[in-house]
């Protein structure tokens, strides 16, 4: 799914940069909807504070999921808009992009969603959300220092984040 | 539809970082003997068993979803059998089998004959009513609720028992859907 | 190493429980190691046997580094050790302002790491028990990954 990405409105979108600096943030919200974590590269504006940020991006994934799956031409099985889901049933969105930005998204079954933030263009970014996900089962998970439900607070975690992040492209 | 994830758990588990078996095994012997020490109450025993396994099992799920790459589990017929091919090949080296499925397909049994748990294990007769895997149903209960399945778990065959196999019975609760956390629209 | 919650306001007695159960899985272990070997003839020729053979068994790797005062303590340095591989603790603590915070941090980031090599230390014990050695263990995981085991071995 895109939005005003897919049609090239803006002539003069920046060139994103060969690798180093297109990631902008990243969320993790797990199947509570706690902000697990929130972790920023380059963010020139804030206008929200973050918990307002927090859970304005939950609930822009929350609506879009519902849409996205109440809009589903293939299957007659769907629940009314708004209505909460499982984890991973109906369809749902891998990405969207305008000109400013490209966001991608990825849900475990077991409810961990990622969002990564990018420069717009970036290129298909499902197979490194997929890597995150293992990282944070790796270095967050098998943290035994590790309470699950709580805040991310690992440092191996974060730097091996920021390391791989720098190599998108 | 494409197939929710692997049908076995063989690829997986030829790559994944094992641990030494009699290190594991001898391990969770000398914890259950521990809280036999210290519990006196064979029930209690097998509560904290299955806490302990509760505790792993929601860990544990994600692990099992990012190297399995299973994509979805909101059928449970279908996690059923995933769970038992390749979970329990993943994280315990052996495979397990779905039977005894009910009719409205919400109650089914996993069957293990080989378990890696019990290699050098025989219970004392002061011991009746142990159930010394009950850390896998922990286990098996911990996962599934993490992917939105509430369930009831019990042993029906335990080897340690005199069974010709160990059998436990998953039976299907509720599903639940994820909620909106946010009530207030501040 | 899942932590046994079971006396989550008693550290010490969780310490001393799980310390306990690491002493009978290194005593039956090394009991299995050593069924064929001939008897060791020393105190450095058993700490040897550990940091290699026994090592080598449960991590697929030796001790990378022994040390001793040749009365009767060593230190067992693994420079990599599996358990605490993926170990972390929160970068906001260490980021500290004032002297008080960084020692307060370093004692955190001692003791938390510290409650799970409990185990760790009662394998080695139990380990080193088993051949006729009756020793106190401990850990310093200050250099995480790296961990170094204290063996004392008692006169």
């Amino acid at each position: 799914m895109q939005f005003f990405g897919g049609t090239e409105i803006s002539p003069s979108l920046p060139a994103s940069t060969a690798s180093g600096n297109n990631g902008h943030m990243m969320y993790v919200f797990n199947r509570n909807g706690v902000c697990l974590l929130y972790r920023e590269w380059n963010r020139p504006l804030h206008t929200l504070n973050q918990q307002q940020d927090h859970k304005l991006m939950f609930g822009l994934l929350f609506s879009l999921k519902s849409l996205t799956a109440k809009m589903d031409p293939t299957t007659q099985d769907k629940s009314n808009l708004g209505v909460p889901q499982l984890p991973g049933q109906g369809c749902s969105f891998h990405s969207f992009r305008t000109n400013t930005y490209k966001l991608t998204f990825m849900e475990s079954p077991s409810g961990i969603k990622i969002i990564l933030v990018t420069h717009p263009r970036t290129s298909d970014l499902r197979e490194s959300l997929k890597y995150i996900y293992n990282l944070y089962v790796e270095y967050v998970v098998k943290n035994p220092l590790y309470t699950p439900g709580t805040p991310i607070r690992c440092e191996l975690f974060n730097t091996t984040l920021d390391q791989y992040v720098r190599s998108i492209s | 539809m494409p197939p929710v994830g692997p049908r076995s758990g063989d690829a997986i588990f030829a790559n994944v970082e094992r641990v030494n078996a009699e290190l594991f095994t001898l391990t969770y012997g000398a914890i259950v003997r521990q809280l036999l020490t210290d519990l006196e109450e064979v029930e209690e025993v097998n509560k904290q068993l299955d806490q302990m396994g509760y505790n792993i099992g929601i860990r544990l799920i994600d692990e099992f979803l990012a190297k399995s790459n299973v994509s979805r589990c909101v059928d449970f017929k279908e996690t059923a059998e995933v769970i038992a091919k390749v979970g329990f090949k993943m994280f315990l080296g052996v495979t397990a089998s779905v039977t005894n499925w009910d009719a409205d397909g919400t109650c089914c049994s996993i069957v293990l004959e080989d378990n890696p748990l019990v290699d050098f294990v025989e219970l004392p007769d002061t011991c009746q009513g142990l159930y010394y895997c009950n850390i896998l149903s922990g286990v098996v209960r911990g996962a599934l609720e993490m992917v939105s399945m509430k369930t009831e778990i019990s042993w029906i065959r335990d080897m340690l028992r005199g069974d010709d196999a160990f059998e436990l019975q998953v039976k299907l609760l509720k599903q639940i859907p994820e909620e909106y956390p946010y009530k207030d629209d501040e | 190493m899942y932590c046994n919650r079971l006396y989550a306001n008693k550290p010490e007695l969780a310490a001393s429980r799980i310390d306990a159960i690491g002493y009978q899985v290194g005593h039956q272990l090394s009991e299995r190691y050593t069924m064929e070997r001939p008897r060791f003839t020393d105190h450095l020729d058993a700490i040897k046997f550990i940091c290699k053979d026994f090592w080598s068994e449960l991590f697929k790797k030796q001790i990378d580094n022994l040390k001793t005062n040749h009365r009767g303590t060593f230190v067992l340095q693994d420079n990599r050790f599996r358990w605490v591989s993926r170990m972390s603790l929160d970068p906001s603590e260490n980021g500290d302002l004032s002297q008080e915070n960084a020692e307060a941090a370093e004692n955190k980031a001692v003791q938390e790491p510290n409650m799970h090599l409990h185990f760790s230390c009662g394998v080695i014990k139990g380990a080193l028990h088993n051949l006729g050695i009756a020793c106190a263990v401990s850990a310093d995981p200050s250099q995480l990954p790296a961990c170094s085991f204290v063996v004392r071995i008692k006169p």
